[in-house]
């Protein structure tokens, strides 16, 4: 009898802790998947990643830090092959990440964990190198802040500023 | 009637009388923030160090940072470090930082500064209280403590522009 009252309190607070209705919403409108996109390092570009991939019990691979990189600030086009380097606030230095066909780039928490707050210490392509010019935070999702259109509240999606001329 | 029942009146009749009673109008408290000449310094210190979109560069949070590379104030404007912080977006956040707690705050500034940790700002700053953003005037980057320096000659008066300015280095 005692062991199934535990029993009951233990799945009740899974379940209690599993649903939150904020959290629920936000990942309701990020809508469903691209058709012909399987669910995986390309998919969802720009979207903030870490409000799926945050580690909680059912969901996909926990991701520390992710985001998506573009050309400019005005298109859509991923630049890939570029590599990002974070510095936390403790100074530890992020292992450079690549980011892949789509612009996508990620950490896992095995990869880094940062004390925050977070800055981006260059994003590389070639021989050019850029820097973000305020810290992250506290959020995981670079589209957590980045997001179309740009507004008061919101600088846009993450670009490279690209040299006029350069293409991804 | 026995003793019993007619203590409890007493108590509900002077319940009542104490919760419908108010302060008299003579006694409201009137603040006496800190400055707000000078406090355009250590506005921008606050915008770098705290007023990110993430963090306190949101509508929703007590403490609401407007600054260049956070929360705009204008419609037309969006975050960028290219661009300045404006007056308005100063006034707004001296607003925000004297609205936190006023009381405390007027006591501070009416001790010349001391104590400043009777303010939750202060105290979540240095991270002597809990604070989900971490403790920003205790960053490795911020060995001199120009951050904290930079706050707390303002709420003591006498605003040192130096330390806010050396503060606007630090990454």
């Amino acid at each position: 009898m005692r062991h199934a009252r535990v029993a009951w309190l233990i799945a009740a607070a899974a379940f209690g802790s599993a649903c939150d209705p904020v959290h629920d919403d936000a990942v309701s409108a990020l809508g469903g998947e691209t058709p012909g996109v399987p669910q995986g390092p390309l998919h969802r570009a720009g979207q903030p990643c870490a409000e799926c991939h945050d580690g909680a019990f059912g969901d996909p691979p926990a991701f520390s830090l992710a985001g998506t990189l573009y050309l400019d600030a005005t298109g859509l086009t991923p630049v890939s092959g570029a590599i990002v380097i974070l510095q936390d606030a403790n100074g530890v230095t992020s292992p450079p990440m690549t980011t892949n066909e789509v612009g996508n780039f990620f950490w896992t928490p095995d990869q880094f964990t940062p004390t925050y707050p977070v800055q981006v210490n260059s994003v590389t392509v070639g021989v050019v190198a850029v820097a973000m010019h305020s810290h992250i935070g506290g959020n995981g999702s670079c589209a957590g802040c980045h997001v179309d259109p740009p507004g008061p509240d919101s600088p846009g999606h993450v670009y490279f500023n690209a040299p006029p001329g350069m293409t991804p | 009637m026995t003793a019993r029942p007619i203590a409890a009146v007493a108590v509900l009749v002077g319940g009542v009388a104490l919760a419908c009673s108010t302060a008299p109008s003579d006694a409201r408290f009137v603040a006496t923030p800190p400055d707000e000449t000078s406090f355009a310094p250590v506005a921008l210190m606050l915008i770098q160090a705290c007023g990110t979109l993430d963090c306190h560069g949101t509508v929703g949070r007590n403490l609401r940072l407007y600054g260049n590379t956070g929360l705009r104030l204008r419609p037309g404007d969006v975050p960028t470090a290219l661009t300045a912080t404006t007056n308005d977006e100063i006034e707004q956040d001296y607003m925000s930082v004297v609205g936190l707690e006023p009381e405390a705050m007027s006591a501070v500034v009416a001790s010349g500064g001391a104590d400043p940790e009777r303010l939750t700002l202060v105290r979540k700053a240095r991270g002597t209280e809990a604070h989900k953003g971490g403790a920003p005037f205790l960053s490795p980057d911020d060995k001199e403590g120009v951050r904290d320096e930079c706050l707390t000659s303002w709420l003591s008066g006498k605003t040192d522009p130096s330390p806010c300015t050396r503060a606007l280095m630090q990454p």
